[in-house]
């Protein structure tokens, strides 16, 4: 959909600022709710995440000893800026992307990775053995996933001509799903969201019953609180991204709901299936099979045109 | 000092007292590098709750119950092994009938013992799917415990002498569903825990015990029998109603975490079968057999097979009401040693499974153990095991 | 080589209604043997005080109203209780079992802990100053 809103209204209200706020914790509840409805249980209620981030910012936050105070508190803080940001670039809620130039895929999936980054950096900053190893893995997982992400990202765009996020939704919203004709690319690329959502299979930077909560184990209160609105927010950001690219793009709110609704049932079952690859596993995995693949699919789509 | 040679910096990872993977607290110190797992230490005691001491102030009667707590999974195989103990001690004969059904309602404790720690063991490798399903089946079993003692959780099912309730035909057929029900979903359990390549990928090859690893730290139970050392009580001397329905000894060979797998719910074969075979040949009779208030001066010792291996007892009586000393001895207690000894070289990762590999029970293995090489026994009085406490904590 | 093995069960799970009892909005019928509330025959009690010598946890306390009438009165320490029926078993008079019905326990101060089975007219009238209870005293960490 095209319709012009006034910048400020864009960035702070919709489809910017407090809508993605708002809307990233009805997708974490969809999230926890498909979750368990497959695992034959009942979930939290709607407003289960909201009350969990206003409980959170309502309590105190202790400093560990050891950090670097400034550190500790800047980087929840720029891990949201990140989350948010990107989503500026992306098609939110049907409506055309707010602010695009040329070259915003690069940039979105750098302020994506921020993200990670950061929770690696919080991770290293404390002296608690738990967070180290945490931050480990986060960087670790980060360095594998990457690659192959960006290379089955990358399909699209080259299909589209373009290194612009709206101009490939435009491109994708005119012809065929790119799903059907770049299966290979649409599997590595979930799979690498989830990698770097560190969903399950992939949570082993936040294993809960080997690290405590890896990188988070020392925050609290408010800092925890906006590492988990900038995961969620990832989520929502993620998954707009794959249903634009592969999906057939995304023209109106309906379609929005319906695609990213549609690739949130995937992921939930993705989820459910497997157990907890550790680290080392997934440093295989993705060298080994992922890059393969998503090479794979580049060489396809060069020669095949 | 020669510089030239720094000593590594160790890097101790605390699991325990309070961590995710504990269902109960210990304390693991991992000595890690970078993943790789250098050296395990454990330290046990955090649940100690004096339990053998206190059943010295109570009589007969109510120690039993007392004994029942020491754990809750186990809790009906240490009532059993002490009315067992105390019926040795009075010389009474306990009717068939009771022995029977006390034999129905560890096979059916058994069940629910492995359900739960296939859950959990799923969950300490992250696969909360298995978990969550594997506890939802468990709740049948809990239900029909429910149904057939009065409690989900320590049954209670035991007084001195024999058991304190019947079996009879709607219990029965409640069994009987519950276990037509859980059959199937067990082997499709095997089969997931056998073929799914993310569950084997954490468990094939991980935590080798060999055989001669296990005897000579003395593993008992199910985590003995997955490398290939058939000991099992219930086999080797058969105690209870165990002489007129008797089980096969499952073992494998591989001992490693899968291994321990496969073990467990093949176990949980046998025991749907004994069930069953039970139900439809219960003996006639009586209930419970008298045990008079004051038992005859002795000791004994009685053995059972607990879902976690071998559970002794020494009962000494003195002649009179209340006990004059319990001495329990877990299966827990003998596997650690297991854990210890397989760490080393192994990801951090794979050490909560490990730790659950071997069906940890906390509650109930807090003892006081001193291992002595010499042979020469020894005794200690109350006096010196304070002064030894006091000493410890100084 | 199976990649999702419980990928049955999930897909199934997706179109049934959860697992989950929703207590307290729905109760199941408790089963006949729950160990509930202890209950107490008066008329067939006589005063010989095994169940307070047997249970494990000196829950019970056997107050002798008048010993010639056989009026007893029984003091029943709930929170102390461990449910585990020993005195249904030892009272050779059937005197003793346990509700199924009455087991939501829980409560908000000490005073619903403290209950006296038996007849009205014996309560009043241990109320109105009988003779003091016998049973030992309670555990030093009750």
């Amino acid at each position: 959909m095209n319709i012009e809103l006034p910048p400020l209204v864009a960035l702070l209200l919709f489809p910017g600022g407090l809508f993605i706020l708002f809307s990233s914790t009805v997708y974490e509840w969809a999230d926890r709710k498909l979750v368990a409805q497959f695992q034959n249980r009942i979930g939290p209620r709607l407003i289960q995440p909201v009350a969990d981030v206003v409980k959170l910012l309502a309590k105190e936050e202790i400093v560990p000893d050891g950090v670097n105070p400034v550190l500790f508190h800047a980087l929840p803080v720029v891990a949201l800026v990140g989350t948010l940001t990107a989503a500026l670039y992306v098609p939110m809620a049907g409506l055309k992307p707010s602010y695009s130039f040329t070259g915003d895929l690069v940039v979105t999936l750098y302020l994506l990775s921020l993200m990670t980054l950061s929770m690696g950096l919080a991770g290293a900053n404390t002296i608690d053995r738990f967070s180290l190893i945490g931050a480990t893995r986060a960087l670790t997982q980060l360095f594998s996933y990457e690659a192959p992400f960006l290379l089955a990202l990358l399909g699209p765009a080259i299909i589209a001509g373009s290194w612009q996020i709206a101009e490939v939704d435009q491109f994708a919203r005119g012809h065929w799903w790119i799903v059907a004709t770049q299966p290979i690319g649409f599997v590595v690329a979930v799979v690498g969201l989830m990698g770097k959502l560190e969903l399950p299979p992939f949570d082993s930077p936040e294993a809960e019953t080997e690290i405590v909560a890896g990188p988070m184990t020392e925050y609290s209160g408010r800092g925890w609180a906006l590492f988990r609105i900038g995961r969620d927010i990832e989520l929502l950001v993620g998954l707009t991204l794959m249903a634009s690219f592969f999906l057939g793009g995304i023209a109106n709110p309906i379609e929005f709901l319906l695609k990213t609704g549609g690739l949130l049932l995937v992921t939930a079952g993705l989820q459910s299936l497997f157990c907890r690859l550790r680290i080392d596993q997934t440093v295989g995995l993705w060298w080994r099979i992922g890059i393969l693949l998503a090479v794979a699919q580049l060489f396809l789509l060069v020669f095949l045109r | 000092m020669d510089t030239q040679q720094e000593p590594r910096k160790t890097f101790v990872v605390p699991i325990g007292p309070q961590h995710p993977a504990l269902k109960e607290p210990g304390h693991f110190e991992i000595t890690v590098d970078g993943e790789i797992v250098t050296a395990a230490t454990v330290r046990l005691g955090y649940v100690h709750r004096g339990i053998e001491k206190g059943v010295e102030g109570q009589n007969w009667a109510q120690a039993m119950y007392m004994l029942e707590r020491i754990c809750g999974i186990c809790s009906h195989v240490h009532a059993t092994a002490y009315a067992l103990g105390v019926e040795a001690l009075a010389g009474v004969q306990v009717p068939p009938r009771a022995q029977a059904i006390r034999v129905l309602v560890a096979e059916l404790e058994r069940v629910h013992s492995h359900l739960l720690w296939l859950g959990v063991a799923a969950h300490e490798g992250g696969f909360d799917t298995l978990f969550m399903y594997s506890w939802r089946d468990r709740e049948l079993i809990m239900d029909v415990l429910e149904g057939l003692t009065g409690n989900r959780v320590n049954y209670s099912c035991n007084v001195l002498g024999g058991v304190k309730f019947d079996v009879d035909q709607k219990q029965s057929d409640a069994i009987r569903s519950a276990i037509d029900f859980l059959e199937p979903r067990t082997h499709h359990y095997l089969k997931i825990v056998t073929t799914d390549e993310t569950l084997i990928g954490r468990t094939r090859n991980v935590g080798t015990l060999t055989a001669e690893e296990a005897e000579r730290l003395g593993a008992v139970g199910p985590t003995a029998r997955a490398s290939g050392v058939a000991r099992d009580i219930r086999v080797d001397s058969p105690y209870a109603g165990y002489p007129s329905f008797p089980v096969k000894t499952i073992t494998a060979a591989a001992g490693d975490l899968e291994a321990k797998f496969i073990v467990r719910l093949e176990e949980l074969f046998e025991s749907y079968r004994v069930i069953r075979e039970i139900l439809d040949n219960l003996p006639p009779g009586d209930l419970s057999v008298r045990v008079k208030p004051r038992l005859p001066a002795g000791e004994t010792v009685s053995r059972v097979e607990a879902p976690r291996g071998e559970l002794l007892y020494y009962l000494r009586s003195a002649g009179g009401p209340n006990p004059d000393r319990v001495k329990v001895r877990t299966p827990s207690l003998c596997n650690w040693g297991t854990v210890l000894a397989t760490a080393a070289g192994h990801k951090l990762a794979d050490v909560p499974m490990l730790i659950a590999g071997i069906d940890p029970c906390f509650s109930c293995n807090d003892r006081l153990v001193t291992i002595r090489r010499r042979g020469d026994a020894e005794t200690w009085t109350w006096a010196r095991l304070r002064q030894y406490g006091i000493e410890y904590y100084r | 080589m199976r990649i999702g093995a419980m990928l049955g069960d999930i897909s199934r799970s997706l179109f049934k209604r959860p697992v989950t009892e929703l207590y307290p909005f729905e109760r199941r019928p408790t089963p006949e043997r729950l160990r509930g509330h202890l209950t107490f025959e008066a008329s067939r009690c006589t005063g010989c005080k095994i169940c307070v010598r047997d249970c494990p946890a000196a829950a019970i306390e056997i107050v002798t109203v008048d010993k010639a009438t056989k009026r007893f009165v029984m003091r029943f320490h709930r929170a102390r209780c461990t449910y585990c029926a020993q005195c249904v078993v030892s009272c050779n008079f059937d005197a003793l079992g346990m509700s199924h019905e009455c087991w939501e326990l829980a409560a908000l101060s000490q005073d619903p802990f403290r209950v006296s089975l038996g007849r009205p007219e014996d309560i009043e009238a241990m109320a109105a100053g009988g003779p003091a209870p016998s049973a030992p005293p309670a555990p030093a960490v009750a």
